[in-house]
């Protein structure tokens, strides 16, 4: 997709440098109509284009290890121990691997992507423009919501039917009891014993 | 100094400048794998090329739009 993105960029720059050159084209109805295309048309085609491709980019598990500071959480997914929540979803597809910071991260809300977008801009600000935070330091505003992990879990059979799970539906709902920090399923992206830890080396 | 006066020539250079300028560094932004070229696309590149749009649209409204009622 970015190939084809980038041919169009390339044919749009062609097309718009006419007019830097020769603006006298545009004398003539037909050429009125490429300077349309080309200086209208083209390049928000590719503004729209862009910003897709770069959306999507931006939810990849190589994006979000791609900053100094993720990395450590980037490591913590090849955690060889079956009660590390992101390692063993990572590790076993429950999540998509390529995308395995997005899943569990996403604000799954109306206006979720732009504030995941907003808060990622936070943290670039602080990684280039003040102190970067240390990584073991680092806590999701708000604390991790529930409904991340009821997004994939909610009607899920093996969930609902779990002797544990089920007297308190209602209050995983409603976020009174975190899925993360009750006690149940504590063990998530223990950044500060890192280099205890034993991990995992995919066969690839 | 009047839009109509600087001419339409001037402000479709100055727009295809601007565009062209945009998309070359949206080209770099997408060859570039770093949290930054997100920051390069939406602050710098989508600015140009949207500046660039801007000042072809104003050269329509605002340059041809005099031209054609004087004709009239």
């Amino acid at each position: 997709m970015i190939g084809i993105l980038i041919c169009q960029t390339a044919l749009s720059i062609v097309v718009a440098s006419v007019f830097l050159f020769r603006p006298s084209l545009t004398s003539s109805a037909g050429w009125k109509i490429v300077a349309f295309v080309g200086l209208c048309v083209l390049p928000a085609l590719c503004l729209v284009g862009g910003m897709s491709a770069h959306i999507q980019r931006s939810e990849t598990t190589q994006f979000c290890t791609s900053c100094h500071v993720m990395i450590p959480y980037g490591q913590s997914l090849y955690i060889d121990d079956a009660n590390h929540i992101p390692a063993q979803h990572f590790q076993n597809h429950r999540v998509p691997a390529d995308m395995a910071c997005y899943s569990c991260h996403a604000d799954y809300t109306l206006y979720g992507p732009l504030n995941d977008k907003m808060r990622g801009l936070e943290r670039i600000y602080l990684q280039y423009v003040t102190q970067p935070p240390d990584p073991a330091a680092i806590r999701i505003p708000g604390g991790f919501k529930n409904a991340q992990c009821l997004h994939c879990h909610a009607g899920a059979r093996s969930f609902e039917e779990n002797p544990v799970h089920s007297p308190m539906m209602s209050t995983l709902i409603s976020n009174q009891v975190s899925c993360l920090g009750s006690g149940c399923h504590d063990a998530a992206h223990d950044i500060a014993s890192l280099d205890q830890q034993k991990f995992w080396k995919p066969v690839q | 100094m009047k839009l109509s006066r600087i001419g339409i020539r001037r402000l479709l250079q100055v727009s295809s400048a601007l565009v062209v300028l945009g998309l070359l560094i949206e080209i770099v932004s997408l060859l570039w794998f770093h949290p930054l070229s997100f920051v390069l696309f939406a602050f710098v590149a989508a600015g140009l090329i949207g500046g660039g749009i801007l000042v072809y649209l104003v050269s329509l409204v605002f340059v041809v739009g005099p031209a054609v009622n004087e004709e009239r």
